[in-house]
């Protein structure tokens, strides 16, 4: 079985090299040596291009026409928008887009404030049970949820939230938000106790002092958590072809209706895809200046 | 007792008040679904004799408990996929998780230096993440098309033999462990490059006038630096990895050998293909979740002990 | 969705118009009311391809609402991927589930066993007798005597081929057997550089090699699994023998899409492939604006001489927790009318169940001219429930044979200890 691991030179050598100079790399201060600095570039070169050719892949495809993605080189030659245009007016894609958006919107605003609240009041208070909620949160996310899917939908049913917004918005926010509570445990740890202590001298309540003193101090961890909960609801599939009906599909179940049994339109769904990742992409580059010091504090401190 | 009870009443109950929606959020739709897949999994019910009241056709169920034979029919290995299925689970969340925390690793010492368009790099490597999953699997499948795709022109275009990707067991093996790396990544690899943000400078500086090597100062600064980060990481990616659906359900289709399914996917594919298995499905996510607490509970204790000592 | 019907449910009640919305009165046979008296609406499930193919559906729906203005019809195109389980978990619960379904005929036994969908004997989606349709397909409706869908479209597996590669390689006509498949293959292979054909590894295009042998995945009458037998090795052993010595190199994961691209695009001679590709294969290069250029024929015989392939296609449904089963018969009805059928023939080339649907304006299309001949290879599937659960595991040992990593004979085996788990009662033997 280790041989599975074994990766091909072709694919992965590249990237499973990267680590290899690592001892150097931790100086940061000093002067580098061009031959470093010619290292240092190539190799992030190599990853980013790496990283990020799937998604320019796919969107060069999308630029061709229908077949392009057999035969890529006649994308060139045919540059055009028809299977942008045809996306956008001849298919529910705007309705798509629209729950999508109220699906995403619902559960990052959920997801936000059931974290912060409950990442609060792990970080400050001593309560009885507070142990257990953090290692209950771990827990959910041991769930494998693909596979007791139908306890799920039959518990929906039963409050009549199969095709119904709110359901779906429930759904994604227990799989977000107990990572998000954690991480914003984590955030509200590293702010300092003297806040909350000045809140109580001016006479605030416990969720006053929450809420006026510490949630704009929290800023980069809240962004992290809203980026992370929508994130979690803008692409997922499963749930949402199980739960909605046609007129409440995401945008990630109605694409998959250009693919049928037989056949898959690719030129609509590799545009239909550059249009869903549109929307990420610009909520990505909104919180990433905070990615990295929201995600990390929840890091640091479990 | 009772006072007690109203004390810790008075004392706590904006805590209480705090977490009481998530509390009441997850032990609805997670708790209700474990306890009812924890019963199914002690019967033998399947779609075909639960309860159904459907227009003018009324059954009473007629399955039955039977203990914890489904257990042990896993478990024993009699139903001969289990033991199989688990290897390559733990063999494949092994690889992706330590290939994710070794190029994340990488690159988040990279980033952490001085230099020019910095920014742009980082933007480019999280790029992944923004990705929704399907997205991604859905491109990687277009590329690693063995006849069309753009992956095997690349590879023959420096020298190296067409593959047929997703054709048999060991190259399926390879392809996902390939594409869930490239999904997995960034989150690792911001986590870690905060993680080295927030070790003091002054560490490295004291360890510097030691005369310790850049190896040492790797070895004996940045990596106990990292501990708390690392361990969070792992723990996450270990069990994420482990129940990561969409990426092989998605990038194999269904004409596959079925060797590269972890157990996910196998439990969802012998369960739901035609009339389901409710019992079958039920046991294999009570066994998964199983596996996953003494998995946590063990590196927990584990990582517990490290820190002490 | 269900906020629409009981609106309009509330709405009945207020109108008080008794005889505008009670199907009490007449429980579920709906056989007395007239027609233009059913009000309410539906949902209705589609699976046809959302782009070349919904448009006409959402024509005639539009037609049935023009006709019968007291009903409203939502049209929801359903992913293919993920019909089976969203149906089912709606069947089960009543919550979400369609009124009226295109289903897959591979399915009508599992939701007929199961009870989601309803008999419609004497009902009205039946009303003018099923003297019309032809046989094969009505068959696909029939589950333990009564009838659970109308059929609406209908296919099955032939060869298609490319008529110039065939005259380049000197090759007269299509061959009939299975060596002369291989033959044929080798025979263009070697005369043209182009690959003879292309096997899809899917179970289903399976089927035509067991059929040919006269075999199939069980037999319900004996209750014996005969997915083993020795009928059924020699068979695998021929579509093993077509993997290495006539087939282009199959990529499993994208088998279809590789098989028909290469084929529309002149790198592929010969296919075992349906009706439903044809549209597909006429948009390629080697058959655009010379549509003579595609050939049809049966699929290649086995050893009882007798070219079989599977009968496919759709028969809609209804649900049998149908808030307005009235209506939804009516709408069933309608959809299959020989009108409607000719119709959505005309738009899209898929082949009508019902003989006069097939009037000289229909047959004048060549991809139904060419395909309706064949349909007389087709012969029914078994009608198991859990056909769908069988398909699993042949599909998995299937590649493993194919990809030689197994033996014929081992792999089968092993596929029916498997058939054997599912199929309560039955046991392993021809």
């Amino acid at each position: 079985m280790t041989s599975a691991t074994t990766h091909s030179p072709a694919t992965t050598g590249a990237l499973a090299k990267t680590p290899a100079p690592r001892p150097k790399k931790v100086r940061g201060r000093e002067e580098r040596s061009t031959l470093a600095s010619v290292a240092l570039h190539g190799t992030l070169i190599v990853a980013s291009l790496v990283a990020a050719f799937p998604v320019a892949w796919i969107v060069f495809i999308s630029l061709g026409p229908k077949t392009a993605w057999q035969s890529p080189g006649e994308v060139l030659g045919n540059l055009s928008l028809d299977n942008y245009v045809k996306v956008l007016t001849e298919t529910d894609f705007p309705h798509w887009f629209g729950a999508s958006v109220i699906v995403a919107g619902g559960t990052t605003v959920l997801g936000v404030f059931l974290a912060a609240t409950a990442g609060y009041a792990v970080s400050r208070m001593r309560f009885p049970g507070h142990r257990q909620l953090m290692w209950s949160f771990l827990v959910t996310q041991m769930f494998p949820m693909a596979v007791l899917i139908v306890p799920l939908y039959e518990l929906l049913a039963r409050f009549d939230l199969i095709d119904n917004y709110l359901g779906l918005i429930l759904t994604y926010a227990t799989t977000a938000v107990p990572f998000c509570a954690w991480m914003m445990k984590g955030y509200f740890d590293t702010i300092p106790h003297e806040i909350d202590e000045a809140g109580r001298v001016d006479g605030l309540t416990p969720f006053g002092t929450f809420w006026r003193l510490i949630v704009p101090l929290a800023k980069p961890g809240l962004a992290v958590t809203a980026f992370y909960s929508f994130l979690t609801a803008w692409g997922e599939v499963a749930y949402a072809s199980q739960f909605m009906g046609a007129d409440h599909y995401t945008l990630a179940v109605g694409i998959r209706t250009f693919a049928t049994e037989s056949r898959a339109d690719w030129a609509m769904m590799t545009a239909a895809s550059v249009i869903i990742l549109v929307p990420a992409t610009l909520v990505f580059l909104l919180v990433q200046r905070n990615l990295v010091s929201g995600l990390t504090a929840g890091g640091t401190k479990s | 007792m009772i006072t007690a009870l109203r004390h810790s009443w008075q004392k706590y109950w904006y805590a209480w008040a705090m977490v009481a929606p998530v509390v009441i959020v997850l032990a609805v739709l997670v708790l209700y679904p474990l306890g009812y897949g924890f019963y199914l999994s002690l019967t033998n019910a399947n779609e075909a004799n639960v309860a159904r009241d459907i227009g003018a056709f009324h059954a009473p169920a007629t399955y039955k408990m039977v203990g914890l034979d489904n257990y042990w029919s896993i478990l024993s290995g009699a139903d001969g996929d289990f033991y199989p299925r688990l290897t390559w689970t733990i063999v494949w969340t092994v690889s992706c998780v330590a290939l994710h925390i070794a190029i994340g690793m990488g690159l988040a010492l990279l980033l952490n230096r001085k230099m020019r368009a910095k920014l742009l790099y980082r933007a480019l490597l999280i790029l992944p993440w923004a990705v929704p999953a399907f997205v991604g699997v859905f491109a990687w499948r277009l590329m690693l098309n063995s006849q069309y795709g753009v992956f095997n022109e690349m590879i023959t275009a420096v020298g190296l033999p067409a593959q047929n990707w997703l054709a048999t067991p060991f190259a399926q093996k390879v392809a996902v462990i390939m594409v869930n790396v490239w999904i997995g990544v960034p989150f690792n690899m911001v986590a870690l490059l905060g993680g080295l943000q927030s070790i003091p400078k002054e560490l490295y500086e004291a360890s510097e006038m030691d005369g310790a090597s850049p190896w040492q100062r790797f070895v004996n600064v940045t990596l106990p630096g990292l501990r708390p980060v690392t361990h969070t990481v792992v723990l996450l990616g270990c069990i994420w990895t482990f129940n990561m659906f969409a990426v092989i359900y998605l990038l194999l289709g269904q004409n596959t050998t079925g060797e590269a399914d972890i157990l996910v996917t196998f439990a969802f594919r012998k369960a739901f293909t035609g009339v389901s298995d409710y019992s079958g499905a039920a046991t294999y996510g009570i066994v998964i979740l199983a596996l996953l607490l003494a998995f946590s509970t063990f590196y927990r204790r584990r990582q517990l002990k490290t820190e002490q000592a | 969705m269900r906020r629409g019907i009981s609106i309009a449910a509330a709405v009945c009640a207020l109108a008080l118009t008794a005889t505008a919305c009670g199907s009490d009165d007449e429980g579920s046979t709906g056989k007395a009311k007239d027609a233009k008296d059913i009000s309410g609406s539906l949902t209705y499930w589609d699976t046809s391809d959302a782009t070349t193919e919904a448009p006409v559906y959402k024509k005639l729906i539009a037609d049935f609402e023009q006709k019968y203005p007291k009903i409203d019809v939502n049209y929801e195109n359903v992913e293919f991927a993920s019909i089976e389980q969203k149906f089912k978990s709606a069947a089960k619960t009543g919550k979400g589930a369609p009124d009226v379904m295109r289903a897959d005929v591979g399915l009508i036994p599992e939701y007929a066993s199961l009870h989601y969908i309803a008999p419609l004997d004497g009902t009205l989606a039946l009303k003018g007798g099923t003297d019309d349709f032809t046989e094969g397909p009505l068959n696909t409706t029939k589950y333990q005597g009564k009838t659970y869908g109308v059929p609406s479209v209908t296919d099955t597996l032939g060869i298609l081929y490319n008529k110039k590669l065939f005259k380049k390689a000197g090759i007269e006509k299509a061959p009939t057997t299975w060596d002369e498949f291989i033959e044929t293959s080798k025979t263009i292979k070697k005369k043209t550089g182009v690959e003879g054909t292309y096997l899809n590894p899917d179970s289903y295009f399976l089927l035509p090699f067991l059929y040919g042998e006269g075999t199939d995945l069980a037999d319900t009458k004996t209750k014996k699994i005969t997915i083993n037998s020795p009928e059924a090795v020699k068979a695998v052993t021929t579509a093993k023998k077509v993997y290495d010595q006539a087939s282009a190199k199959v990529d499993f994961a994208n088998a279809y899409d590789n098989m028909q691209t290469s084929f529309k695009n002149g790198e592929v001679a010969m296919l075992i492939q349906g009706p439903w590709s044809v549209t597909d294969d006429l948009s390629g290069k080697a058959f655009k604006g010379d549509e003579d250029n595609l050939g049809f024929a049966p699929v290649p015989a086995g050893s009882t001489g007798k070219p079989q392939a599977p009968t496919g296609g759709h028969d809609l449904t209804v649900y049998q927790g149908s808030k307005n089963l009235d209506a939804a018969y009516l709408f069933t009805q309608f959809m299959t009318s020989s009108k409607s059928q000719q119709k959505i023939a005309a738009e899209t080339a898929t082949l009508p169940t019902r003989e006069s649907a097939y009037t000289p304006e229909v047959t004048k299309d060549a991809r139904i001219k060419g395909f309706h001949p064949i349909m007389k290879t087709a012969r029914p599937r078994v009608a198991l429930p859990q056909v769908g659960s069988l398909f699993t595991p042949l599909v998995q040992q299937y590649t493993k044979i194919l990809q030689g990593d197994v033996s014929v004979k081992s792999g089968l085996d092993a596929a029916a200890e498997d058939f054997k788990k599912l199929l309560p009662g039955y046991t392993i033997g021809s």
